[in-house]
């Protein structure tokens, strides 16, 4: 049950028993998950993980194309946000990004005077400022931690200027102190969006899908996604990177909320049915040929084109499957023997879900998968997947550089995906590449998505696979940040303590 | 939105004429509101010369977040760089949340300074205590003093994010390591050290080092770097032992060099930016070579060397830019150093018109009038720049519409509007830079004016 009168959501602590510490098998993860076993612990030994306001939000919400995003902070929380200008301009105009767009996004720039005697009216200058310069449609208010220490109330400021300034005035509670879990951070902007900004609906739009994109998933998914639903008579909505604010309005209107992440997606789904009925779908995301199959069938059915889909699907799997046979061959190439390439892999739950079958298809296996964060969101999808595909080893640790270095040691798989918070992971004997492109990359080699993604990404791993001279150049020359006998241990979470944390009540 | 007329109406407000008192200090209220100013927080300053520091491992004392946005705010953001060995993700960091915030998070860093020391190879460790201890109360310079006494060198430097910008950061953080790292050291004859260059805000801080360390190495000095030494602590233990230390801009690092001169006796030497070009490369080296006493013949004959060498390969671009790039009225969006160094060789050496500055970096008031005339005085261009301070990058978007520069030497965030609302060639050469990776690449020296030009020329390409 979402609580829209609340400031805020909850933490993904509280929501779902999320954690950010666990190594072990999956199938014990999921049990004591379920069990309420698996408690929150710390480390003693601990690297920057990010925070709810900066994993990614201040880059997020900065894209919005006719809003303006408001840091209320120190200058530094918003420095992320200094691509604004250039992140989405690589896409040619041909490739159907809007030509004539422009971001805005300002600080408050909180110093000494402000958490002695308070900010609310630097705050409100910055409103009526960002409303005279640029005429926005919707202003997003962004807490921080010291906003949020000192005891800003932005609720109260909202409100007495809701009457003077025309944008919708939308605060998004991203103190950075809130919660150890970023993905915390998915919840809290969702729950500013559902509350302050989404509309009823006017009417129904029976071929409109939700799309919720993460800055992970690039243009040409984007283009690959709408390639698919346009052939089945339907538009996507993708929200909320580069949208207008017209789109997050017409969230209420959409025929289905369908995920290509689920747990950025989960929060805003289950609003949407709540308040307007918008029914969604958790699993699975269009990553793989199967997966995309299924994807576009769930769809399917939540907007009448069952029959539409299933003559799309015959049509895609005619041309694509051909092809991943080809590459699933060449897979068998790679080792001595055709014995099985392994690979170390997964980000996120969500990569998760999708990463281990789609590595199936490729005819590869995953020797044990890396997550930031762990809840109850999933539980029944990862059963699922440990019944098709085998039990496996899972890391959940957000963006712990000497833990993942360990792990990749440990497991030595011909293959590890990593990514610039993997630290010094990448260099090793055998092969490395990384995990996947951003949202500004165009490029059709950093497809991932659908049909055309499950071959690129197919492609792009084999390529992978033919030349390790950059990893193992650097492993060679390069000093380890670490002390030799941190990998002579056997345990990643060496430094995890014994008791679970005290959180305080919220 | 249609920004374009709308803003047009408007841009009276950025019209700010050469003065000393530009934006800042205005109304108290309005203070640090501004569209994306180009520096992070004093937190990230002292952070990035932590991470330009060789074998010194930062232990960031803060909200789980400041890492990830100084990552993405200083290190990438000025030329696509990776973090090094103990950036981004690799550094450790106390990640506060809201139970530290009630019960304090001394305990945590204390465990998170001890696991480091095990884990983390490293010959110097640097605690960087940001906004959240200092709104809690947090004793950390009491949690480090503990560790002070151990045999492995340990630092504190307590800054906060709200207590200023980068460039504080930087300054904060030599601040500290005078105060808690330096000891008198006997002087070395010839041995001078590198002030005032700032690790990322200033986008090619590891070549010019470099090329000035190379240039005074020619006329027989020794030179300390500081930054990018290959053995950092040993180079930070070796700054009091110098005879000169040389600052490379007008008000940032002047703070450390009155600090080292004081306790140390070391005199200070101070130019206002690097030197760009032939010209003021030879200057510098004249003003060295005399403050030190190097003979006068020693550094003529490598001048003359240098001179005819880079004169002779200036031959080379000569067509492009008589061609291409002739006579260019200018505009520079810049930090103050680089703002000053561009501006004095496009004029004096390309034969540009350098029509407006924009200075970026917030500088404090009592160096503004001085920064005027470094921008102003002594340029052979009959046109003298109008002087702007402004870190709103939208009053600079504004601004920049009421000239007719023909080329643009500014961040990228100036990249598109160049192309789309000025009709105006860009190059990104100052922070932030997404457009380009910069490693070791520098406009200083004798053949840094060249790189520049070869720059420009990129973005014009093609045949004549």
């Amino acid at each position: 049950m979402i609580d829209l009168k609340a400031k805020t959501c909850p933490n993904r602590e509280q929501r779902a028993g999320a954690i950010t510490a666990y190594y072990g098998k999956a199938s014990e993860l999921v049990r004591d998950v379920r069990c309420g076993a698996v408690k929150q612990r710390e480390r003693d030994f601990q690297q920057a993980t990010g925070c709810v306001l900066n994993f990614y939000l201040t880059t997020r919400v900065a894209t919005i194309r006719d809003a303006v995003m408001i840091v209320h902070a120190p200058v530094g929380c918003s420095s992320t946000a200094l691509l604004y200008r250039e992140v989405y301009r690589r896409i040619p105009p041909s490739e159907g990004r809007p030509a004539d767009f422009d971001l805005h996004w300002l600080t408050t720039g909180l110093n000494e005077n402000d958490v002695v005697y308070g900010a609310t009216e630097k705050l409100r200058y910055a409103i009526l400022e960002a409303e005279r310069r640029y005429k926005p449609k919707a202003i997003f208010i962004m807490a921080s931690c010291t906003s949020g220490i000192i005891g800003e109330d932005i609720e109260g400021l909202i409100e007495e200027l809701r009457e003077d300034v025309s944008p919708a005035l939308i605060p998004i509670h991203c103190e950075g102190t809130r919660s150890r879990v970023i993905q915390t951070a998915y919840d809290a902007f969702w729950h500013g969006v559902l509350k302050y900004l989404v509309k009823k609906p006017r009417q129904k739009q029976k071929d409109l899908v939700n799309i919720a994109s993460m800055l992970s998933y690039t243009w040409q998914d984007r283009l690959e996604i709408t390639r698919l639903l346009t052939r089945l008579g339907l538009r996507p909505n993708f929200i909320p990177e580069f949208a207008t604010v017209d789109q997050f309005e017409i969230l209420s209107e959409a025929a289905v909320t369908a995920p290509i992440c689920p747990t950025y997606t989960d929060y805003l789904s289950r609003g949407l049915e709540q308040e307007y009925g918008v029914p969604y779908f958790m699993y699975p995301s269009p990553v793989g040929i199967d997966h995309t199959d299924a994807w576009l069938r769930e769809i399917a059915r939540h907007t009448g084109k069952e029959k539409e889909a299933e003559q799309l699907i015959s049509e895609e799997r005619a041309q694509w499957v051909p092809v991943m046979q080809r590459i699933q061959e060449e897979f068998t190439k790679v080792l001595p023997n055709g014995k099985q390439v392994d690979i170390l892999g997964s980000l996120g739950q969500g990569r998760l879900v999708t990463q281990v079958p789609y590595f199936e298809e490729l005819g590869v296996k995953t020797p044990a998968t890396i997550c930031q964060d762990f809840d109850n969101l999933l539980l029944d999808q990862i059963d699922g997947i440990i019944k098709q595909s085998g039990d496996f080893d899972v890391l959940v640790n957000t963006f712990q550089a000497a833990e993942l270095a360990h792990l990749t040691r440990k497991y030595d798989p011909k293959l590890a995906l990593t990514c610039p918070f993997q630290g010094a992971a990448y260099k090793r004997e055998k092969g490395s590449t990384r995990i996947h492109a951003l949202r500004g990359d165009s490029r059709q080699w950093s497809r991932q998505a659908g049909y055309r993604g499950a071959i690129a990404y197919g492609n792009f791993l084999l390529q992978a696979t033919k030349n390790q001279a950059f990893q193992k150049t650097m492993l060679a020359k390069t000093e380890d940040p670490y002390h030799d006998w941190w990998y002579a241990q056997p345990n990643p979470l060496h430094y995890l303590r014994k008791e679970s944390v005290n959180e305080p009540a919220v | 939105m249609s920004q374009l007329s709308e803003l047009r109406i408007t841009s009276k407000e950025g019209n700010g004429k050469s003065s000393a008192t530009g934006q800042n200090g205005s109304r108290f209220d309005k203070t640090g509101v501004a569209e994306a100013p180009r520096y992070s927080c004093s937190m990230g300053g002292a952070y990035m010369c932590t991470l330009a520091t060789f074998g010194a491992v930062p232990i960031i004392h803060s909200g789980p977040g400041c890492v990830l946005a100084q990552n993405f705010g200083q290190n990438f953001a000025a030329g696509l760089n990776g973090a090094g060995p103990n950036g981004n993700t690799s550094t450790p960091c106390s990640c506060l949340v809201d139970e530290h915030a009630v019960f304090g998070g001394e305990a945590k860093l204390r465990g998170l300074i001890q696991s480091t020391q095990e884990l983390v190879k490293g010959s110097l460790f640097v605690v960087i205590s940001g906004c959240v201890p200092a709104l809690i109360g947090d004793d950390v310079a009491g949690v480090v003093r503990d560790f002070q006494s151990g045999d492995r060198p340990i630092i504190i430097v307590n800054t906060a994010g709200f207590k200023g910008n980068s460039y504080h950061g930087y300054q904060t953080f030599f601040d500290s390591i005078i105060e808690q790292l330096l000891t008198e050291q006997p002087k070395q004859k010839g041995l001078v050290n590198l002030l005032g260059i700032v690790p990322y805000q200033h986008i090619f801080w590891k070549g010019d080092l470099q090329v000035i360390k190379n240039l005074l190495e020619s006329i027989g000095l020794q030179v300390n770097m500081i930054f990018t030494e290959n053995d950092g602590l040993a180079a930070w233990q070796r700054v009091p032992a110098a005879e000169l230390n040389l600052v490379f801009s007008p008000w940032c690092g002047t703070d450390a060099a009155a600090k080292l001169e004081q306790k140390f006796g070391t005199p200070k030497l101070e130019f206002p930016s690097v030197p760009i070009g032939p010209k003021d490369t030879s200057s510098f080296l004249r003003a060295v070579a005399q403050q030190l006493g190097i003979p006068n013949d020693q550094v003529e004959s490598v001048i003359a060397a240098q001179e005819f060498r880079t004169y002779r390969f200036t031959e080379y671009v000569a067509d492009m830019v008589m061609i291409a790039l002739p006579h260019a009225f200018a505009a520079v969006v810049a930090d103050t150093s680089t703002a000053i160094g561009l501006t004095r060789y496009i004029s004096n050496e390309l034969g540009w018109l350098p029509e407006v500055v924009v200075v970026t970096d917030d500088p404090p008031s009592a160096a503004r009038e001085r920064i005027i005339q470094y921008l102003r005085d002594g340029l052979e261009s009959a046109v003298k720049p109008e002087v702007i301070f402004e870190v709103d990058s939208h009053k600079i978007r504004l601004l920049l519409r009421q000239h007719t520069a023909q080329i643009i030497l500014a961040s990228s965030l100036e990249k598109y509007i160049a192309g789309d609302e000025l009709n105006a060639m860009q190059v990104s050469v100052a922070f932030p830079v997404y457009d380009r990776l910069i490693v070791d690449r520098t406009y200083a020296g004798y053949r840094g004016g060249i790189a520049l030009v070869e720059d420009v020329a990129a973005k014009y390409g093609g045949p004549l």
